[in-house]
């Protein structure tokens, strides 16, 4: 029998037992008696109905689902009857439960999930170290002498590849495309086990110089720009400026997550996806650098069965070899890093994100400790009705079953909402994504999201429901039953267990405060911290040049000194220059600076941040020069530097900078470098620490084909948005200009990170207090309510109303007081784990732990004072006359 | 705790009578019903008053397991019920039919009986089975 039948076959059997019960009646009457005793005669024989219809329902095997069903009928009635308290439970577990579930998505998205290829854990990327810069790198990216030399001789490695990610303009000129191209060696398929869907990989021989113009398109980009135009195999492209023939599409599933190296690290905060794929080629000279030329992201597919541990041993081994064949003048001691793909991707939002997750735990569970407590004094109320089950023969299973049936039913509304919660939430975490694992499309909610939130939900569910279940099935029927229902007071262990509950929350909310304390405190110092230059009317952009028609320096600099020109003449214009590297995005191109007269090896030299810019730069951005003067225009040509003060103080210790000389690499070949300035130490690389040495070269030195240009105008930056872009197009319609932006929301964008922990933190402490005090209020409303009569006999023996005060803010605070201890504790006991998130503020901070603890007992106070206030206006007479 | 002792006591031990006879009468009594309903289709009145007439009175029919055990025979296949319009009368009734299947039970629980009765017997009176 199908369970949806049972009301239908039930009517049948009441019908029949009745028909039946009536007949029996009808004889009975036959043999002479009255109407009435007929019917008690037939009710007699038949006995009890019910039971005979329960036992039929048995036999036709849905009693369980029946009782479940009852079960739920009854949970439903009982919340329906006091709405207060069924939606503040709802509530408080929907959001605890949905937080979580969202928290728990994003963590999962990032760490958890594997990455969408082959065998993921096989992939490790690799990393050169260098003993001799670790101070200030402390690994570096992949040469690619090196890589050829590994490739050769390791026998741990499955397939290994080089690659870089950069911009390039695709398209003809006048509607220039930015795409994002990754450049790979060919061992790329086979390192992440993936073929192109349409076409071919790359062959051998397309990876040498010359043979390299050839394209993969990803699948986005093919449906996008190609309209997946089926016969793209063969068609060609202009990349760069360039000519390129495609010869395959990526399949769909064909996601690649942005790869850092140095000259990319943090260029923008939100990288495009990769589109493009194009063979990476090394010149002869190139090959030949033995120290230079750290430039590639290597990644590797391990051999199965063989361990990092043992892929890092061998790989060193073969660094020991290089190190060793290396020139005299350039001594290095070189190892290797390995580490697992999704690890390094990951990086450092490990941290941040387990604490996110632990936070949210911590709300989560204030919220379960406070439903528990509401379920406690529903319990106490509702202690006669067990008592009469118990005492009419209820089992103590069925006692418990008919205590937890409420929990449950509020876990299940509880835990459906916060999962509509989450769905919604999740969607907009998007963009806090690390840039590096922001690549596999939509973050929704999935099946591990659900699941958790399941789970989080029968979680909750033994945890609210254990206490009050617990002391039900204890319960004594004669001691309640016999006991003065005005007398009953809650027992001593239970209102022990509350205090226990509302200490538990007080640790819990004080330990988030304190750390959304610390976090604040961080974020405004690091957006206080002198950076050194001004963001005030300032406006950035980017340009892209594409390099078949800009293909040498003096093209480029040409192109620059015009746009500078052109800009410099738009009204309400002050500065506008160019830069190798805008503030914040990066560390830009490194190098060695050879003072006249070092003759030490390359690797003994101090390593420099080079950026090359154009005369107004300092002015455009605001930063100081201390001594001497910036280059002109009309020094076009010259070899002249200004370098920052750190870089004079470890240059020329002691020595006047002005005038000194350097130069890079070989003196006798470059023309050196004469310093005409020094220029002021700032924070143009991360606002959390101070920069490297900078050195400062012209624009005509060194031009590169991807610039920033700065603008200082005296009008609103945003207005001006649109008049740089033209400005730049009135020049060369061909040039991409990706993004423009104020270089306030630069700065902005720089910390959006911390902001993001900081807002949910903000968001969940201040969950986590009120809930707090809602949870004080409700245990001391509570338990005033039982003491009704002994305020009353207190205040008629004379008590003073403010001694009524006193007594239950006393009450109401020492567990709230006790718990903020507890929580001060453990917040300090997880100092370590947090201070790497901190700018400039202790973990152990006084100030900080103070504000959190009273923030707490003033929340607390504001929950006892109400409570207080009734139990100082209770009127003695009454309250002892009522019975 | 201690007060609460008599009252479990007392139904369990109720609980266990009434198992027992359950579970004595329960394979006997379906045996019963599928015998009287070899007579024709009838409804669980006249099955009890049957059974209750036949026996002398000596077995005395309980509602309480009478209706559930038609019901699991029903269950089982080996009746069929309708609703039907008594000869006698212009009301409706529940009509149970013996089916075939149910007829080949009969058939096995009356063999099985016989056995049963049979060396129930011969531990009981083995002079009777000597001679």
């Amino acid at each position: 029998m199908k369970w949806w039948q049972i009301r239908k076959r039930d009517a049948d059997l009441e019908r029949e037992l009745q028909s039946d019960l009536e007949l029996e009646e009808e004889e009975q009457r036959a043999n002479g008696l009255s109407a009435e005793e007929a019917r008690h005669a037939a009710r007699r024989a038949f006995g009890n109905t019910t039971l005979i219809r329960e036992h039929i329902h048995e036999s036709w095997g849905w009693a369980p689902v029946e009782r479940l069903l009852q079960d739920v009928r009854y949970a439903m009635r009982q919340l329906w009857r006091s709405p207060g308290f069924s939606i503040v439970a709802m509530m408080t577990l929907a959001l605890g439960i949905g937080a979580t579930t969202a928290i728990f998505t994003l963590v999962y998205d990032v760490m958890l999930r594997p990455l969408p290829f082959a065998r993921p854990d096989r992939l490790v990327t690799i990393e050169e170290k260098v003993a001799e810069w670790s101070n200030l790198y402390p690994t570096l990216p992949v040469s690619a002498n090196h890589f050829t030399f590994w490739q050769q001789h390791n026998r741990t490695f499955d397939s290994m590849a080089v690659m870089q990610q950069y911009s390039v303009p695709l398209g003809a000129s006048g509607r220039a495309l930015q795409v994002e191209a990754l450049s790979a060696t060919p061992g790329i398929f086979s390192v992440l086990q993936v073929q192109p869907e349409l076409g071919r990989g790359f062959t051998a021989d397309e990876a040498q110089r010359g043979h390299e113009h050839v394209a993969i398109l990803t699948y986005d980009l093919w449906r996008e720009q190609f309209g997946g135009d089926p016969g793209i195999l063969g068609k060609t492209i202009s990349l760069n400026g360039f000519p390129y023939s495609v010869i395959g599409v990526m399949p769909q599933s064909f996601h690649m997550p942005s790869i850092q190296t140095m000259d990319t690290f943090g260029t923008t905060n939100r990288p495009l996806p990769i589109g493009i794929l194009v063979p990476l080629t090394f010149s002869k000279e190139r090959l030949a650098e033995e120290m230079g030329d750290l430039n590639y992201f290597g990644l590797a597919r391990l051999k199965a069965g063989i361990s990092v541990a043992a892929a890092n041993a061998e790989l060193n081994a073969l660094q020991h070899t290089i190190a060793a064949n290396l020139p005299a003048d350039e001594k290095a001691t070189l190892s290797a890093e390995i580490t697992p793909f999704q690890e390094k991707l990951v990086g450092n939002n490990r941290k941040a994100l387990m604490i996110l997750l632990a936070a949210v735990v911590g709300l989560l569970l204030v919220g379960c400790v406070n439903v528990t407590n509401l379920l406690l004094s529903r319990a106490v109320g509702q202690k006669r009705q067990m008592a009469v089950a118990a005492a009419l023969g209820a089992s103590r299973a069925e006692l418990v079953r008919m205590a937890t049936r409420e929990t449950a039913a509020l876990a299940v509304l509880g835990g459906g909402l916060g999962v509509l919660l989450a769905a919604v939430i999740v969607p907009s975490m998007q963009r806090y994504l690390p840039p590096a694992l922001n690549f596999r499309g939509p973050l929704h909610l999935d099946w591990a999201g659900v699941g958790c939130a399941l789970l989080l939900a029968v979680l909750a569910t033994l945890a609210a429901g254990a206490a009050p279940a617990f002391m039900v099935s204890r319960t004594a029927p004669q001691e309640v039953l016999h006991s003065d229902s005005r007398l009953t007071s809650e027992s001593l262990g239970s209102r022990r267990a509350r205090r226990v509950l509302v200490a538990t929350e007080a640790g819990v909310s004080v330990a988030l405060v304190l750390m959304t304390g610390l976090l604040i405190a961080s974020l405004v110092k690091l957006m206080a911290v002198d950076r050194g230059f001004t963001t005030e009317r300032t406006i950035t952009a980017t340009v892209v040049l594409p390099s078949e028609s800009y293909h040498d320096d003096q093209h480029r600099a040409a192109f620059y000194r015009e746009v500078l020109e052109r800009i410099g003449e738009l009204p309400g214009v002050e500065h506008a220059a160019f830069t190798s590297v805008l503030p914040l995005t990066g560390d830009g191109w490194g190098d060695f600076a050879r003072v006249a007269g070092d003759s030490r090896p390359v690797t003994q030299l101090p390593l420099e941040s080079f950026r090359s810019i154009s005369p107004q730069y300092f002015s455009a951005i605001g930063l100081r020069l201390t001594v001497g003067e910036m280059f002109g225009e009309s020094d076009w040509g010259k070899n002249l530097a200004l370098v920052s003060e750190k870089t004079a103080k470890s240059l020329w210790p002691g020595k006047d900078p002005l005038g000194q000389q350097f130069s890079r690499g070989n003196p006798a070949t470059e023309k050196p470098f004469i310093v005409v300035g020094v220029v002021s130490d700032a924070r143009t690389v991360s606002l959390a620490k101070p920069d490297p040495m900078l050195i400062y070269v012209p624009y005509w030195y060194r031009v590169e084909p991807m610039a920033g240009l700065v603008v200082r105008t005296h009008q609103n930056p945003s207005e001006m948005a649109d008049v740089i872009r033209q400005t730049i197009w009135s020049v060369d319609r061909g040039v991409p200009v990706p993004t423009v932006r104020a270089l306030g929301g630069m700065v902005a964008d720089s910390v959006a990170n911390q902001r993001f922990e900081m807002d949910l933190l903000l968001l969940f402490a201040a969950s986590a207090l009120f809930l707090a005090g809602l949870g004080v209020y409700g245990v001391l409303t509570y338990s005033l309510a039982q003491r009704y009569r002994e305020m009353g006999l207190r205040l008629a023996l004379g008590a003073q109303r403010a001694n009524v005060y006193w007594l239950v803010l006393r009450d109401g605070l020492l567990p709230v007081a006790m718990g903020a201890i507890a929580g001060i504790a453990v917040a300090f006991g997880s100092a370590r784990m947090v201070s790497s998130l901190l700018f400039e503020v202790s973990p152990y901070d006084p100030v900080l732990s103070a504000g959190a603890v009273g923030m707490l007992l003033a929340v607390g106070t504001i929950a006892c004072l109400l409570p207080a206030r009734r139990a100082a206006a209770v009127e003695p007479m009454q309250a002892l006359r009522t019975e | 705790m201690s007060t609460i002792a008599p009252f479990e006591s007392r139904i369990s031990s109720m609980a266990k009578q009434t198992q027992k006879c359950a579970a004595v009468l329960q394979g006997t009594l379906d045996m019963l019903i599928l015998r009287t309903l070899l007579y024709g289709p009838a409804h669980g009145h006249q099955i009890g008053k049957h059974i209750q007439r036949t026996t002398n009175d000596f077995l005395q029919m309980q509602h309480g397991s009478l209706y559930p055990a038609l019901h699991r025979l029903e269950r089982q296949g080996w009746v069929i019920s309708k609703w039907d319009t008594a000869p006698d009368r212009n009301r409706e009734f529940k009509y149970y039919r013996l089916t075939e299947k149910g007829r080949k039970q009969l058939v096995v629980e009356e063999s099985q009986w016989k056995q049963m009765a049979e060396a129930v017997a011969r531990v009981m009176w083995p002079a009777t089975e000597e001679s």
